[in-house]
């Protein structure tokens, strides 16, 4: 029972139904707008693959995305050049990454509360900060990275592409990766071997804060200004991807190949949607119905050596 | 000869309580050295000692002669101490590969894996350890004996000097506590020292070459194997002879009257447990035995009789009457009881209390109108820890603080509370000290005598010969034999349960039977 | 071992409240006045049903992130019913009961039925009840002008008191029989504690899961009625958040996430906490999204003393 191929099977039949029913889908331009669209949305599920990988969630990207959208912005409107505005974006949501990883991995916090508590401080801190106002009068380097839409979207096409390769690499051929996996497998087991999982624990939520606040610069320069509540929702639309491609939320298991199925799966359904005329407002719903059946379908794990009583 | 490791006048005090005291132990290259003892005896801290997990209060730990400044699991680890306990430390979802890979390597954290160079190196200590295995298999799906020759395997792998081996046949069939033996025994000629804790003394007397006996945390003595005896461990591990409550048993009742069976199984097929056609019956009074090798099916038809896994064939009937048990409850409620094999996982609740945890299977009857009879709860709690002499603080105690023998007879308190027809008992004294085991086979032998109907599930020929008037044995999901008591000989259930003379068995002892 | 005795949930807990209540009444205008002691239970009766119903759900160790979302879904539907439909509200308020329950269904039948992970299975059902409430507002429906009998239920006062505490009294009662008295409660614990522990011991872990899901869903459902009533409004982004203030509540008041142990008690005190938080903040002039920002600060804290307590 391989996953990711089901997904990519799955996502082959929904191409197949919109290519009978709306050809105009696959209009190239209409397809190049949907992988730009969709590579913020790749970006932050590769890290968000790392983080249930270790058994652990991050319901608060959403958040994360926002603020640093607008970190991005006001960087760029105090004169920082691109390269900078991007190390201070990533940076940015390294810091915000780091909060949750020190209170999940060095306080032994679940993971869950932690980010739903993450989730609401920072977009209302956000808020209150920003009071609705979006970023504006930025320089014309910030759209685009000021080298024109056409440049500007290749760039974020193939910088999607490289995060996810990158990512694939480490996950799958470095120890480091490999001690993500051992780390959500049985953490204890891990430190016996010589992992150190608060620190894997840990490590996981930066980068997943990088990678988000990545994600929020590529998704930002594609406009003039920049939203003061981007990414509402986004953390439903990640974790259902990854869940969706395979990766197990009981740790230790899952890869980027089924994430980069479940991603494909999940950003045609929007669009394939509003081709085949149904209303947008549809597609929160069938969200969480794609990741009802994904839960349904995880087979039953023997694997497994729960750990089932606490005191 | 320099010992490999050596402890030298340990002592440990646990908030005001000693665990140990003036120990010296050591391990020379080449030897199986027995640790043997009560639980409660101090083998458990001696070994954390070991490991590195505890530090000592005074005394040093040495490893090839040289002390150990401030010993912590890691370096012990690296000084080629390696523990092998009963829940193999295997990552579940992680191949056979990986598992062999971690803790073996050193380097940076983000340089390539070869994974060629790992394949090779894993097949390689497996078949030093004698076995052959899928490499992609997640260990998690290996059995038991599969995961601690992979752990074992691993051990070799970091170049381990001492093997400490805690209880390691207690999941393992006889055929697979040979290899391990054969293993263990070639780990010794190549210079591998072992230290091996077990409550199987046959085993002791099998394959050590010393063994030292604790007791109450002190080393009562460590004697060359030669010069010891079974009883004479027995007496230095508990202070006094103990009768182990064993020893011929008179049926009290005909219970070979079908017309009077608690419990009657004709022919019962379950493809999820892997058991078939099994047929057998229990009279009221009556204690049979279940025999067989660990995976034989005796746990697995438990698990049907309780409801656990489900039947498709065959007719199990309670009291005449057949039934259809799809879960514990149905099970419960046909007036079964089930005092599993994992007693901290299943048989009982650590964190609850004493009182909750006897009350736990009769919720319904403790309630009035739904809402729970608290009165009724703490008198019945009362009353069992009174009857089976349960040895804690109070009822309100949380179950998980108590020793093992304790746990147990909660464990079965439970059960008597809900006053059953048929009592099913896997493996009831595994992990119990000698004086508590013998209490429990005593409740067991009163139980009976008072009409309840005993299944008894045991890997302990001798307990299953001491206190069964009928054993049935087991072998590969079938019921291949049941002797009355006064037919059955420990080699004669052997023979049986393993489907052929136990060649093996006689080249695993060459000490023969105590 | 004293220090970490001292640090307990309820301790925490009953600093904070003392805490508010002197601040408040010093920071802020008409604070200590029985008039909004009970405004402060007025808007807090939706969280308080939503929180009631989860803390047996947390005692068996699971979660529900979809309650807040399934009071939308509840609210919208009975506006829809009433207005669209031109039913009775009577009808339009069984409707939303239903769609509370038949919510709660869902989940009880995924982590009960099949046993998956209440975390992830409730994550996507509040994306299907929230969705469901916006695909079938279209994201913008807002139904009003509920006849004045039904706004009663939020805006009106029986014997001096809110209409919606009564509902609230009377489900405390009720969740509390059920934890503390009856013999479910002890059984959740069980399953909290141990779940296979609670299957050994005969325990039908499965029909007891699926019980404490349909409460919780039940109690969506009657929050989105109360909310309506309230509001006057019934929107699809009706109960936005109210999960996690849910969620704070019971784990301020005591009980553990990860199960077993914890109070109906507890929860209230925590319940009234928040309540009076985000009421004093308000007429202390603050700006609403203080509100939110210490929410999750106290969960935190309220978590990490917990976390420290389990440990000790």
């Amino acid at each position: 029972m391989n996953r990711p191929l089901w997904v990519a099977l799955a996502w082959a039949a929904l191409l197949a139904l919109v290519a009978v029913v709306a050809p105009a889908f696959f209009d190239p331009v209409n397809l190049r707008d949907l992988i730009v669209r969709a590579s913020p949305l790749l970006i932050v599920a590769c890290g968000m693959t790392i983080v249930i990988l270790a058994r652990q969630i991050d319901i608060s990207v959403g958040s994360q995305f926002a603020i640093c959208g607008v970190v991005a912005g006001l960087l760029a409107r105090e004169g920082l050049p691109m390269p900078l505005v991007a190390a201070g974006t990533m940076l940015a949501g390294a810091a915000l990454g780091a909060i949750n990883g020190v209170l999940v991995a060095r306080l032994g916090l679940p993971a869950i509360v932690v980010t739903l508590a993450t989730l609401v401080a920072w977009r209302e801190g956000l808020r209150f900060a920003t009071e609705g106002v979006w970023v504006q009068d930025l320089p014309a380097t910030f759209q685009w990275f000021g080298l024109g839409q056409d440049i500007g979207r290749w760039l974020i096409g193939i910088g999607a592409a490289a995060v996810w390769a990158s990512i694939a690499f480490v996950l799958g051929w470095t120890p480091a990766g490999r001690a993500v996996y051992a780390t959500g497998s049985d953490a204890e087991v891990a430190r016996l071997l010589g992992v150190r999982p608060p620190l894997v624990i840990a490590g996981s939520f930066i980068v997943m804060g990088a990678l988000t606040g990545l994600a929020a610069l590529l998704s930002a320069v594609q406009f003039i200004d920049v939203q003061a509540n981007a990414g509402i929702g986004l953390e439903l639309s990640v974790i259902a991807a990854v869940v969706v491609g395979g990766t197990s939320v009981s740790g230790g298991r899952g890869s980027l190949t089924g994430t980069l199925a479940g991603v494909a799966l999940l950003a045609t359904v929007g669009p394939a949607l509003t081709f085949l005329g149904a209303p947008a407002a549809w597609e929160r719903a069938l969200q969480g119905a794609i990741i009802l059946i994904a839960v349904s379908a995880e087979g039953f794990s023997r694997v497994r050596r729960v750990k089932e009583q606490h005191a | 000869m320099t010992p490999l490791l050596s402890l030298s006048d340990i002592a440990v005090a646990f908030g005001g309580v000693q665990a140990v005291r003036g120990v010296s132990f050591d391990v020379r290259p080449g030897e199986v050295h027995a640790l043997v003892g009560e639980n409660g005896a101090g083998k458990s801290t001696l070994i954390r000692v070991m490991t590195g997990a505890i530090r000592a209060d005074t005394g040093t730990v040495s490893i090839g002669g040289q002390p150990v400044e401030r010993p912590d699991p890691t370096r012990m680890r690296s000084l080629g101490v390696a523990p092998i306990y009963q829940q193999p430390a295997l990552l579940p979802d992680l191949s056979v590969v990986e598992n062999l890979a971690f803790g073996l390597e050193h380097g940076r954290a983000f340089r390539r894996i070869d994974w060629t160079a790992r394949r090779a190196r894993a097949t390689e200590l497996l078949t030093r350890v004698g076995i052959a295995l899928d490499l992609d298999r997640p260990a998690g799906t290996l059995r038991m004996a599969e995961q601690q020759m992979v752990e074992i395997a691993r051990a070799l792998g970091t170049q381990a000097k001492v093997l400490l081996l805690d209880e390691p046949t207690a999941a393992l069939t006889d055929v697979e506590a040979a290899r391990l033996f054969t293993l263990v025994r070639a780990l010794r000629a190549d210079g591998v020292g072992c230290v091996y804790i077990s409550h199987r003394l046959e085993e002791v007397m099998a394959l050590a070459d010393r063994v030292s006996v604790l007791r109450d945390g002190r080393l009562m003595a460590t004697l060359p194997i030669a010069e010891v005896t079974r009883d004479g461990m027995v007496r230095l591990m508990v202070g006094r002879d103990v009768d182990m409550g064993l020893g011929l048993v008179k049926p009290t009742r005909d219970a070979s009257d079908a017309s009077r069976s608690v419990l009657a199984l004709h022919d019962v097929s379950s493809a999820a447990a892997r058991i078939a056609g099994v047929s057998l019956r229990v009279g009221a009074g009556e204690i049979v035995g279940l025999a067989g090798l660990v995976g034989a099916g005796r746990t697995e038809l438990a698990r049907v009789l309780f409801g656990l896994t489900p039947a498709d064939g065959g007719t199990i009937a309670i009291d005449g009457r057949t039934c259809i048990i799809r879960t514990p409850t149905d099970a419960v409620r046909l007036g079964i009881g089930y005092v599993p094999e994992d007693r901290r996982q299943h048989g009982v609740i650590g964190a609850m209390s004493v009182a909750a945890n006897t009350a736990l299977a009769s919720l319904d009857r403790l309630a009035r109108f739904g809402l729970l009879d608290r009165a009724a709860e703490r008198r019945e709690a009362q009353r069992f820890v009174g009857e089976f002499a349960i040895r804690t603080p109070s009822i309100e105690a949380a179950v998980g603080t108590l020793s093992g023998g304790n746990q147990q007879k909660v464990a079965l308190a439970r059960w008597l509370a809900t006053t059953p027809r048929l009592l099913i008992l896997d493996e009831p004294t595994q992990g119990v000290d000698i004086g508590a085991k013998a209490e429990i086979h005593r409740l067991i032998r009163t139980l009976a005598a008072d009409g309840l109907a005993i299944l008894l599930i045991s890997s302990e020929l001798t307990e299953l010969l001491g206190l069964a008037h009928r054993i049935g044995v087991m072998r590969g999901g079938r019921l291949v034999g049941l002797l009355d008591h006064a037919d059955a000989t420990e080699e004669r259930l052997m023979s049986l349960a393993l489907g052929h003379t136990p060649m093996a068995m006689a080249a695993a002892r060459p000490g023969g039977q105590a | 071992m004293t220090r970490a005795r001292l640090a307990t949930p309820e301790l925490v807990l009953l600093v904070l409240l003392v805490g508010e209540l002197v601040w408040f009444s010093l920071a802020a205008t008409n604070f200590l006045t029985l008039d909004n002691g009970l405004e402060i239970v007025r808007a807090s009766a939706e969280v308080g049903l939503l929180a009631l119903a989860l803390t047996p759900v947390i005692l068996t160790g699971g979660i529900d992130l979809s309650c807040g979302a399934l009071l939308g879904l509840s609210a919208v539907v009975f506006g829809a019913i009433w207005r669209d439909a031109g039913q009775p509200i009577a009808v339009a308020a069984a409707a939303a009961l239903g769609v509370g329950l038949l919510g709660g269904a869902v989940n009880a039948w995924m982590v009960a039925g099949f046993g998956r992970p209440a975390l992830i299975v409730t994550l996507g059902t509040a994306s299907l009840f929230r969705g469901l409430a916006e695909g079938l507002t279209g994201g913008a429906v807002n139904y009003s002008g509920f006849p004045a009998s039904f706004l009663h239920l939020g805006q009106g006062r029986v014997l001096g008191l809110p209409t919606q505490a009564w509902v609230l009294i009377a489900a405390a009662a009720l969740i509390a029989v059920l934890v503390h008295a009856a013999t479910i409660g002890r059984a959740l614990r069980a399953i909290g504690y141990a779940p296979e522990g609670a299957r050994f011991a005969g325990i039908p872990v499965g029909r007891r899961l699926a019980l404490v899901y349909l409460l919780s869903g039940g109690a969506a459902g009657v929050a989105g009625l109360v909310y309506a009533a309230r509001l006057g409004q019934a929107r699809a982004d009706a109960g936005t958040g109210f999960e996690l203030s849910a969620i704070t509540a019971v784990v301020l008041g005591g009980t553990s996430i990860f199960g077993g142990r914890g109070s109906v008690w507890g929860t209230m005190l925590g319940l009234v906490a928040l309540g009076v938080l985000a009421n004093g903040l308000r007429l202390a002039d603050q700006p609403a999204e203080l509100a939110g920002v210490l929410t999750g600060i106290l969960l935190v804290v309220a978590i990490g003393v917990g976390a420290r307590r389990g440990r000790a």
